[in-house]
Protein backbone atom coordinates (compact mmCIF):
# COMPACT_ATOMS: atom_id res chain seq x y z
CA UNK A 1 0.00 0.00 0.00
CA UNK A 2 1.15 3.53 -0.70
CA UNK A 3 2.77 5.03 2.35
CA UNK A 4 0.97 8.32 1.71
CA UNK A 5 -2.54 6.88 1.68
CA UNK A 6 -4.64 8.28 4.54
CA UNK A 7 -4.81 4.85 6.19
CA UNK A 8 -1.04 4.85 6.66
CA UNK A 9 -0.84 8.30 8.21
CA UNK A 10 -0.77 8.94 11.93
CA UNK A 11 -3.61 10.87 13.59
CA UNK A 12 -1.42 13.93 13.88
CA UNK A 13 -0.54 13.76 10.17
CA UNK A 14 -4.21 13.41 9.27
CA UNK A 15 -5.03 16.48 11.39
CA UNK A 16 -2.33 18.47 9.59
CA UNK A 17 -3.65 17.35 6.19
CA UNK A 18 -7.27 18.09 7.16
CA UNK A 19 -6.31 21.66 7.89
CA UNK A 20 -5.21 21.93 4.26
CA UNK A 21 -7.84 19.69 2.63
CA UNK A 22 -11.11 19.01 4.47
CA UNK A 23 -11.61 15.68 2.62
CA UNK A 24 -8.99 14.14 4.92
CA UNK A 25 -11.43 14.68 7.79
CA UNK A 26 -13.30 11.65 6.49
CA UNK A 27 -10.36 9.52 7.63
CA UNK A 28 -10.72 10.82 11.19
CA UNK A 29 -14.41 9.91 11.08
CA UNK A 30 -13.56 6.44 9.75
CA UNK A 31 -11.02 5.85 12.48
CA UNK A 32 -13.06 7.03 15.43
CA UNK A 33 -16.75 6.60 14.55
CA UNK A 34 -17.10 3.09 15.93
CA UNK A 35 -14.90 3.70 18.98
CA UNK A 36 -16.71 6.89 19.95
CA UNK A 37 -20.11 5.38 19.31
CA UNK A 38 -19.25 2.56 21.67
CA UNK A 39 -17.86 5.02 24.19
CA UNK A 40 -20.91 7.30 24.26
CA UNK A 41 -23.11 4.22 24.45
CA UNK A 42 -21.13 3.12 27.49
CA UNK A 43 -21.60 6.55 28.95
CA UNK A 44 -25.34 5.95 28.72
CA UNK A 45 -26.52 7.33 25.38
CA UNK A 46 -28.30 4.17 24.30
CA UNK A 47 -30.78 5.29 21.66
CA UNK A 48 -29.20 4.93 18.12
CA UNK A 49 -30.70 8.21 16.93
CA UNK A 50 -29.36 10.04 19.96
CA UNK A 51 -25.99 8.38 19.44
CA UNK A 52 -25.90 9.66 15.87
CA UNK A 53 -26.81 13.19 16.96
CA UNK A 54 -24.14 13.19 19.62
CA UNK A 55 -21.55 11.73 17.24
CA UNK A 56 -22.30 14.37 14.62
CA UNK A 57 -21.84 17.13 17.18
CA UNK A 58 -18.62 15.52 18.38
CA UNK A 59 -17.10 15.37 14.91
CA UNK A 60 -18.24 18.88 14.01
CA UNK A 61 -16.64 20.18 17.20
CA UNK A 62 -13.48 18.24 16.38
CA UNK A 63 -13.40 19.80 12.93
CA UNK A 64 -14.05 23.35 14.13
CA UNK A 65 -11.45 23.04 16.89
CA UNK A 66 -8.73 21.19 15.01
CA UNK A 67 -6.34 24.07 15.64
CA UNK A 68 -6.90 23.70 19.37
CA UNK A 69 -5.49 20.17 19.32
CA UNK A 70 -2.32 20.12 21.37
CA UNK A 71 0.10 17.87 19.53
CA UNK A 72 1.84 16.95 22.75
CA UNK A 73 -1.30 14.98 23.64
CA UNK A 74 -2.59 11.87 21.95
CA UNK A 75 -5.23 12.70 19.37
CA UNK A 76 -7.40 9.88 20.70
CA UNK A 77 -7.40 11.45 24.18
CA UNK A 78 -8.44 14.77 22.71
CA UNK A 79 -11.28 13.34 20.64
CA UNK A 80 -12.47 11.16 23.56
CA UNK A 81 -12.53 14.30 25.70
CA UNK A 82 -14.78 16.04 23.19
CA UNK A 83 -17.01 12.97 23.02
CA UNK A 84 -17.19 12.79 26.79
CA UNK A 85 -18.11 16.47 27.10
CA UNK A 86 -20.66 16.18 24.34
CA UNK A 87 -22.32 13.17 25.98
CA UNK A 88 -22.49 15.04 29.28
CA UNK A 89 -23.98 18.14 27.68
CA UNK A 90 -26.45 15.92 25.83
CA UNK A 91 -27.71 14.63 29.21
CA UNK A 92 -27.93 18.17 30.51
CA UNK A 93 -29.73 19.46 27.44
CA UNK A 94 -32.21 16.61 27.54
CA UNK A 95 -32.34 16.79 31.32
CA UNK A 96 -32.02 13.01 31.61
CA UNK A 97 -29.86 10.53 33.44
CA UNK A 98 -27.70 7.99 31.58
CA UNK A 99 -29.92 5.27 30.19
CA UNK A 100 -27.86 2.48 31.69
CA UNK A 101 -24.32 1.61 30.76
CA UNK A 102 -23.67 -0.73 27.90
CA UNK A 103 -21.49 -3.27 29.62
CA UNK A 104 -21.49 -6.45 27.63
CA UNK A 105 -18.10 -7.64 28.78
CA UNK A 106 -18.53 -7.40 32.52
CA UNK A 107 -16.31 -10.45 33.08
CA UNK A 108 -13.43 -8.21 32.27
CA UNK A 109 -14.42 -5.73 34.95
CA UNK A 110 -15.04 -8.51 37.44
CA UNK A 111 -11.58 -9.80 36.61
CA UNK A 112 -10.09 -6.40 37.31
CA UNK A 113 -12.10 -5.93 40.44
CA UNK A 114 -11.10 -9.26 41.87
CA UNK A 115 -7.45 -8.93 40.84
CA UNK A 116 -5.05 -9.73 43.65
CA UNK A 117 -4.11 -6.12 44.35
CA UNK A 118 -7.72 -5.16 44.82
CA UNK A 119 -8.92 -8.30 46.56
CA UNK A 120 -9.38 -6.59 49.90
CA UNK A 121 -11.68 -4.03 48.32
CA UNK A 122 -13.58 -6.29 45.98
CA UNK A 123 -14.59 -9.31 47.92
CA UNK A 124 -17.80 -10.28 46.17
CA UNK A 125 -19.48 -13.12 44.40
CA UNK A 126 -18.02 -13.68 40.94
CA UNK A 127 -21.20 -15.11 39.52
CA UNK A 128 -22.81 -11.72 38.94
CA UNK A 129 -23.81 -11.01 35.37
CA UNK A 130 -23.53 -8.07 32.99
CA UNK A 131 -26.95 -6.70 33.80
CA UNK A 132 -26.07 -6.56 37.51
CA UNK A 133 -22.87 -4.67 36.70
CA UNK A 134 -24.90 -2.28 34.55
CA UNK A 135 -27.32 -1.71 37.42
CA UNK A 136 -24.48 -1.22 39.88
CA UNK A 137 -22.69 1.23 37.55
CA UNK A 138 -25.86 3.31 37.38
CA UNK A 139 -25.92 3.57 41.15
CA UNK A 140 -22.34 4.63 41.78
CA UNK A 141 -21.23 8.27 41.48
CA UNK A 142 -20.88 9.49 37.89
CA UNK A 143 -17.26 10.57 38.48
CA UNK A 144 -16.31 6.98 39.42
CA UNK A 145 -18.35 5.47 36.63
CA UNK A 146 -16.61 7.61 33.97
CA UNK A 147 -13.15 6.52 35.14
CA UNK A 148 -14.14 2.86 35.36
CA UNK A 149 -15.53 2.91 31.83
CA UNK A 150 -12.39 4.52 30.42
CA UNK A 151 -10.04 2.21 32.31
CA UNK A 152 -11.77 -1.15 32.01
CA UNK A 153 -13.79 -0.85 28.81
CA UNK A 154 -11.89 1.66 26.70
CA UNK A 155 -8.56 0.34 28.04
CA UNK A 156 -7.09 3.79 28.49
CA UNK A 157 -4.04 4.26 30.66
CA UNK A 158 -3.97 6.72 33.56
CA UNK A 159 -2.39 9.51 31.54
CA UNK A 160 -4.95 9.18 28.77
CA UNK A 161 -7.79 9.18 31.30
CA UNK A 162 -6.24 12.26 32.87
CA UNK A 163 -6.21 13.97 29.45
CA UNK A 164 -9.75 12.90 28.58
CA UNK A 165 -11.38 13.88 31.86
CA UNK A 166 -9.01 16.82 32.46
CA UNK A 167 -8.06 15.74 35.95
CA UNK A 168 -4.60 15.13 37.47
CA UNK A 169 -3.13 11.64 36.98
CA UNK A 170 -3.10 11.19 40.76
CA UNK A 171 -6.82 11.85 40.90
CA UNK A 172 -7.40 9.16 38.26
CA UNK A 173 -5.84 6.58 40.59
CA UNK A 174 -7.86 7.82 43.53
CA UNK A 175 -11.14 7.86 41.62
CA UNK A 176 -10.49 4.44 40.21
CA UNK A 177 -9.72 2.97 43.61
CA UNK A 178 -12.80 4.51 45.21
CA UNK A 179 -14.93 3.66 42.18
CA UNK A 180 -13.98 -0.01 42.32
CA UNK A 181 -14.73 -0.09 46.02
CA UNK A 182 -18.10 1.60 45.54
CA UNK A 183 -18.93 -0.73 42.66
CA UNK A 184 -17.94 -3.78 44.70
CA UNK A 185 -20.07 -2.56 47.62
CA UNK A 186 -22.97 -1.99 45.27
CA UNK A 187 -22.62 -5.45 43.75
CA UNK A 188 -22.38 -7.00 47.21
CA UNK A 189 -25.49 -5.24 48.42
CA UNK A 190 -27.30 -6.33 45.27
CA UNK A 191 -26.24 -9.93 45.96
CA UNK A 192 -27.52 -9.66 49.55
CA UNK A 193 -30.87 -8.28 48.36
CA UNK A 194 -31.21 -11.13 45.91
CA UNK B 1 -32.42 13.75 9.85
CA UNK B 2 -32.51 10.09 10.78
CA UNK B 3 -35.74 9.49 8.89
CA UNK B 4 -33.94 10.41 5.66
CA UNK B 5 -31.14 8.11 6.56
CA UNK B 6 -32.11 4.53 7.49
CA UNK B 7 -28.46 3.49 8.08
CA UNK B 8 -26.97 6.58 9.68
CA UNK B 9 -23.78 4.95 10.89
CA UNK B 10 -22.79 3.97 7.35
CA UNK B 11 -23.15 7.52 6.08
CA UNK B 12 -21.89 9.58 8.97
CA UNK B 13 -18.70 10.50 7.13
CA UNK B 14 -20.56 11.71 4.04
CA UNK B 15 -23.20 13.49 6.11
CA UNK B 16 -20.49 15.36 7.99
CA UNK B 17 -18.48 16.26 4.91
CA UNK B 18 -21.67 17.46 3.19
CA UNK B 19 -22.59 19.55 6.16
CA UNK B 20 -19.11 21.04 6.38
CA UNK B 21 -19.34 21.91 2.67
CA UNK B 22 -22.91 23.19 2.79
CA UNK B 23 -22.47 25.32 5.91
CA UNK B 24 -18.99 26.40 4.75
CA UNK B 25 -17.56 25.38 8.12
CA UNK B 26 -13.91 26.13 8.73
CA UNK B 27 -11.64 25.21 11.61
CA UNK B 28 -11.22 28.18 13.95
CA UNK B 29 -7.85 29.86 13.45
CA UNK B 30 -4.84 28.88 15.48
CA UNK B 31 -4.55 32.53 16.49
CA UNK B 32 -7.98 32.33 18.17
CA UNK B 33 -6.87 29.51 20.47
CA UNK B 34 -3.45 31.02 20.98
CA UNK B 35 -5.00 34.37 22.00
CA UNK B 36 -7.39 32.60 24.37
CA UNK B 37 -4.47 30.83 26.03
CA UNK B 38 -2.53 34.10 26.25
CA UNK B 39 -5.48 35.88 27.88
CA UNK B 40 -5.77 33.12 30.49
CA UNK B 41 -2.05 33.30 31.26
CA UNK B 42 -2.22 37.10 31.40
CA UNK B 43 -5.09 36.90 33.89
CA UNK B 44 -3.04 34.44 35.94
CA UNK B 45 -0.09 36.83 35.87
CA UNK B 46 -2.34 39.70 36.97
CA UNK B 47 -3.75 37.63 39.81
CA UNK B 48 -0.25 36.72 41.01
CA UNK B 49 0.87 40.36 40.66
CA UNK B 50 -2.11 41.70 42.63
CA UNK B 51 -1.50 38.91 45.15
CA UNK B 52 2.13 40.07 45.39
CA UNK B 53 0.93 43.62 45.98
CA UNK B 54 -1.35 42.41 48.76
CA UNK B 55 1.59 40.54 50.29
CA UNK B 56 3.86 43.60 49.96
CA UNK B 57 1.38 45.80 51.84
CA UNK B 58 0.70 43.10 54.45
CA UNK B 59 4.44 42.53 54.97
CA UNK B 60 4.94 46.26 55.33
CA UNK B 61 2.17 46.46 57.95
CA UNK B 62 3.34 43.45 59.92
CA UNK B 63 7.05 44.38 59.92
CA UNK B 64 6.25 47.98 60.70
CA UNK B 65 3.59 47.46 63.31
CA UNK B 66 5.23 44.70 65.33
CA UNK B 67 7.49 47.28 67.00
CA UNK B 68 4.75 49.83 67.52
CA UNK B 69 4.11 51.23 71.01
CA UNK B 70 0.77 49.46 71.05
CA UNK B 71 0.46 50.03 74.80
CA UNK B 72 -0.11 53.72 74.10
CA UNK B 73 -3.25 53.15 72.08
CA UNK B 74 -4.61 49.71 72.99
CA UNK B 75 -5.06 47.40 75.95
CA UNK B 76 -2.93 44.69 74.34
CA UNK B 77 -1.05 43.71 71.19
CA UNK B 78 -3.91 41.58 69.89
CA UNK B 79 -6.52 44.36 69.89
CA UNK B 80 -3.94 46.66 68.33
CA UNK B 81 -3.18 44.25 65.48
CA UNK B 82 -6.88 43.63 64.85
CA UNK B 83 -7.28 47.36 64.29
CA UNK B 84 -4.26 47.92 62.07
CA UNK B 85 -4.05 44.68 60.05
CA UNK B 86 -5.02 45.27 56.42
CA UNK B 87 -7.86 42.72 56.26
CA UNK B 88 -8.93 44.01 52.86
CA UNK B 89 -5.51 42.99 51.50
CA UNK B 90 -5.66 39.61 53.20
CA UNK B 91 -9.01 39.12 51.49
CA UNK B 92 -7.59 40.34 48.15
CA UNK B 93 -4.67 37.94 48.52
CA UNK B 94 -6.98 34.96 49.16
CA UNK B 95 -9.25 35.97 46.26
CA UNK B 96 -6.27 36.33 43.91
CA UNK B 97 -4.85 32.96 44.95
CA UNK B 98 -8.19 31.32 44.08
CA UNK B 99 -8.40 33.29 40.83
CA UNK B 100 -4.88 32.11 39.94
CA UNK B 101 -5.97 28.50 40.50
CA UNK B 102 -9.05 29.07 38.33
CA UNK B 103 -6.91 30.51 35.53
CA UNK B 104 -4.27 27.80 35.58
CA UNK B 105 -6.98 25.14 35.61
CA UNK B 106 -8.32 26.70 32.39
CA UNK B 107 -5.01 26.63 30.53
CA UNK B 108 -4.38 23.82 28.08
CA UNK B 109 -2.51 21.62 30.52
CA UNK B 110 -3.65 23.12 33.80
CA UNK B 111 -5.82 20.11 34.61
CA UNK B 112 -2.70 18.01 35.06
CA UNK B 113 -1.84 19.76 38.29
CA UNK B 114 -3.73 19.38 41.52
CA UNK B 115 -5.45 22.39 43.08
CA UNK B 116 -3.09 22.21 46.06
CA UNK B 117 0.00 22.30 43.81
CA UNK B 118 -1.30 25.28 41.84
CA UNK B 119 -2.46 27.06 44.99
CA UNK B 120 0.88 26.49 46.72
CA UNK B 121 2.90 27.67 43.70
CA UNK B 122 0.73 30.78 43.25
CA UNK B 123 1.06 31.62 46.95
CA UNK B 124 4.85 31.10 46.85
CA UNK B 125 5.13 33.31 43.75
CA UNK B 126 2.96 36.01 45.33
CA UNK B 127 5.04 35.90 48.51
CA UNK B 128 8.30 36.08 46.56
CA UNK B 129 6.98 38.96 44.44
CA UNK B 130 5.49 40.69 47.46
CA UNK B 131 8.71 40.45 49.44
CA UNK B 132 10.63 41.85 46.48
CA UNK B 133 8.17 44.74 46.12
CA UNK B 134 8.37 45.49 49.82
CA UNK B 135 12.18 45.37 49.62
CA UNK B 136 11.92 48.38 47.29
CA UNK B 137 9.41 50.09 49.59
CA UNK B 138 6.46 49.62 47.26
CA UNK B 139 4.23 48.19 49.98
CA UNK B 140 4.22 51.52 51.78
CA UNK B 141 4.05 53.60 48.59
CA UNK B 142 1.06 51.82 47.09
CA UNK B 143 -0.80 51.85 50.39
CA UNK B 144 -0.14 55.58 50.73
CA UNK B 145 -1.09 56.34 47.09
CA UNK B 146 -4.35 54.42 47.44
CA UNK B 147 -5.02 56.29 50.69
CA UNK B 148 -4.49 59.62 48.93
CA UNK B 149 -6.58 58.75 45.90
CA UNK B 150 -9.49 56.96 47.59
CA UNK B 151 -11.17 58.66 50.56
CA UNK B 152 -12.74 55.35 51.58
CA UNK B 153 -9.41 53.47 51.68
CA UNK B 154 -7.80 53.42 55.11
CA UNK B 155 -4.06 53.50 54.47
CA UNK B 156 -1.65 52.91 57.33
CA UNK B 157 -0.84 56.63 57.36
CA UNK B 158 -4.54 57.41 57.85
CA UNK B 159 -4.88 54.74 60.55
CA UNK B 160 -1.81 56.09 62.33
CA UNK B 161 -3.17 59.65 62.19
CA UNK B 162 -6.55 58.47 63.45
CA UNK B 163 -4.91 56.58 66.32
CA UNK B 164 -2.71 59.46 67.44
CA UNK B 165 -4.75 62.59 66.75
CA UNK B 166 -6.96 61.95 69.80
CA UNK B 167 -6.50 64.80 72.32
CA UNK B 168 -9.28 63.53 74.56
CA UNK B 169 -7.43 60.19 74.78
CA UNK B 170 -4.15 61.93 75.56
CA UNK B 171 -2.52 61.53 72.15
CA UNK B 172 -1.40 64.17 69.69
CA UNK B 173 0.56 64.24 66.47
CA UNK B 174 2.28 67.31 65.13
CA UNK B 175 5.42 69.33 65.83
CA UNK B 176 6.83 71.97 68.09
CA UNK B 177 6.41 75.35 66.42
CA UNK B 178 7.59 77.71 69.13
CA UNK B 179 9.00 77.89 72.62
CA UNK B 180 7.93 80.09 75.48
CA UNK B 181 10.19 82.02 77.78
CA UNK B 182 10.24 79.00 80.07
CA UNK B 183 11.36 76.46 77.42
CA UNK B 184 11.90 73.76 80.03
CA UNK B 185 8.27 73.82 81.13
CA UNK B 186 6.01 74.91 78.22
CA UNK B 187 6.28 74.78 74.44
CA UNK B 188 3.84 75.61 71.59
CA UNK B 189 2.79 72.56 69.58
CA UNK B 190 0.73 72.42 66.40
CA UNK B 191 -1.27 69.21 66.04
CA UNK B 192 -2.37 67.30 62.93
CA UNK B 193 -5.65 69.21 62.80
CA UNK B 194 -3.84 72.56 62.79
CA UNK B 195 -4.69 73.50 66.41
CA UNK B 196 -2.02 75.06 68.59
CA UNK B 197 -1.47 73.69 72.09
CA UNK B 198 0.47 74.93 75.11
CA UNK B 199 2.28 71.78 76.11
CA UNK B 200 3.66 71.27 79.62
CA UNK B 201 6.94 69.40 79.26
CA UNK B 202 8.25 69.24 82.85
CA UNK B 203 7.94 65.45 83.04
CA UNK B 204 9.60 64.73 79.69
CA UNK B 205 12.97 63.00 79.53
CA UNK B 206 15.86 64.93 77.92
CA UNK B 207 15.67 62.74 74.81
CA UNK B 208 11.97 63.57 74.39
CA UNK B 209 12.85 67.26 74.63
CA UNK B 210 15.54 66.84 71.97
CA UNK B 211 13.03 65.16 69.67
CA UNK B 212 10.55 68.00 70.12
CA UNK B 213 13.18 70.66 69.62
CA UNK B 214 14.28 69.07 66.33
CA UNK B 215 11.01 70.31 64.79
CA UNK B 216 10.16 66.99 63.15
CA UNK B 217 6.71 65.44 63.21
CA UNK B 218 6.21 63.53 66.43
CA UNK B 219 3.59 61.59 68.35
CA UNK B 220 2.97 62.82 71.84
CA UNK B 221 1.51 60.90 74.74
CA UNK B 222 0.11 62.68 77.81
CA UNK B 223 -3.10 64.20 79.06
CA UNK B 224 -5.30 67.07 77.92
CA UNK B 225 -5.56 69.47 80.86
CA UNK B 226 -8.00 71.81 79.13
CA UNK B 227 -9.38 71.30 75.65
CA UNK B 228 -10.91 74.77 75.21
CA UNK B 229 -7.73 76.39 76.45
CA UNK B 230 -5.61 73.85 74.50
CA UNK B 231 -3.34 72.89 77.35
CA UNK B 232 -1.69 69.47 77.19
CA UNK B 233 0.61 67.75 79.68
CA UNK B 234 3.24 65.69 77.82
CA UNK B 235 4.55 62.38 79.21
CA UNK B 236 6.39 60.93 76.25
CA UNK B 237 7.41 61.80 72.69
CA UNK B 238 7.92 59.46 69.74
CA UNK B 239 9.06 60.32 66.25
CA UNK B 240 6.47 59.97 63.44
CA UNK B 241 7.69 56.79 61.77
CA UNK B 242 5.03 56.11 59.19
CA UNK B 243 7.12 56.75 56.11
CA UNK B 244 8.88 54.79 53.42
CA UNK B 245 12.49 54.70 54.59
CA UNK B 246 11.88 53.42 58.12
CA UNK B 247 13.37 49.99 58.80
CA UNK B 248 12.20 47.37 61.26
CA UNK B 249 15.49 47.86 63.14
CA UNK B 250 14.83 51.60 63.56
CA UNK B 251 11.31 50.84 64.77
CA UNK B 252 12.65 48.31 67.23
CA UNK B 253 15.30 50.74 68.51
CA UNK B 254 12.70 53.49 68.95
CA UNK B 255 10.43 51.14 70.87
CA UNK B 256 13.23 50.00 73.18
CA UNK B 257 14.38 53.55 73.78
CA UNK B 258 10.86 54.80 74.52
CA UNK B 259 10.12 51.93 76.92
CA UNK B 260 13.39 52.66 78.70
CA UNK B 261 12.51 56.36 79.05
CA UNK B 262 9.01 55.55 80.27
CA UNK B 263 10.45 53.19 82.87
CA UNK B 264 12.95 55.79 84.00
CA UNK B 265 10.18 58.38 84.40
CA UNK B 266 8.06 55.87 86.33
CA UNK B 267 11.00 54.88 88.53
CA UNK B 268 11.82 58.52 89.19
CA UNK B 269 8.20 59.17 90.17
CA UNK B 270 8.15 56.19 92.52
CA UNK B 271 11.40 57.28 94.14
CA UNK B 272 10.19 60.84 94.63
CA UNK B 273 6.95 59.60 96.21
CA UNK B 274 8.91 57.30 98.52
CA UNK B 275 11.20 60.20 99.47
CA UNK B 276 8.18 62.38 100.16
CA UNK B 277 6.60 59.68 102.32
CA UNK B 278 9.84 59.38 104.30
CA UNK B 279 10.07 63.13 104.72
CA UNK B 280 6.50 63.33 105.96
CA UNK B 281 6.84 60.17 108.12
CA UNK B 282 3.74 58.57 106.58
CA UNK B 283 3.05 54.96 105.53
CA UNK B 284 3.81 53.50 102.09
CA UNK B 285 0.93 54.26 99.68
CA UNK B 286 -0.52 56.92 101.93
CA UNK B 287 -0.10 59.55 99.22
CA UNK B 288 -3.20 59.32 97.07
CA UNK B 289 -3.29 59.15 93.27
CA UNK B 290 -4.40 62.78 92.94
CA UNK B 291 -1.25 64.12 94.46
CA UNK B 292 1.09 61.96 92.35
CA UNK B 293 2.65 63.46 89.19
CA UNK B 294 0.23 63.44 86.23
CA UNK B 295 2.15 60.93 84.07
CA UNK B 296 2.11 58.32 86.85
CA UNK B 297 -1.69 58.28 86.64
CA UNK B 298 -2.06 57.88 82.91
CA UNK B 299 -3.21 54.35 82.02
CA UNK B 300 -1.13 54.20 78.86
CA UNK B 301 2.03 55.19 80.72
CA UNK B 302 1.34 52.59 83.39
CA UNK B 303 0.90 49.93 80.69
CA UNK B 304 4.11 51.02 78.97
CA UNK B 305 6.12 50.95 82.20
CA UNK B 306 4.54 47.61 83.21
CA UNK B 307 3.05 49.06 86.35
CA UNK B 308 -0.54 48.05 85.67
Amino acid sequence: MDADTPQNLTDVQIVAKTLVDKQFFGEIVDRYEAKLKRYIARLGVRNPDDQLDVLQEVFLKVYKNLNAFDRSLQFSSWIYRIAHNEAISWYRKKNVRPEGHLIADSEELIGFLSAKEDAQDADFDKTINASEVNQALLKIDAKYCEVIILRFFEHKDYEEISDILKIPVGSVGTLLHRGKKQLADELNSEAIRM
Amino acid sequence: MNEKNPHPQKNLKNTLLDRIEREKLQPRSRMFFHSKECVIWALWLISVAVGALAVAISVFVVTHRQYEIYEATHENWFTFMVEVLPFIWVFVFCAMALFAVYNIKHTKKGYRYSVSTILASSIVLSFAGGSALQFFGLGYSIDAILGNQMPIYMSQVKIERQLWQQPEEGRLIGKQVATTVATSSIIIFEDGAGSRWRVEVQELAPKDMTLLASGINVRMLGETMSDPAKIFHACGVLPWMMHKGVTAQQMSDQRESFLQRANQVAQKTENSIADLEKELFIEDGAIDEQTKPICANIAAMRRISNRD
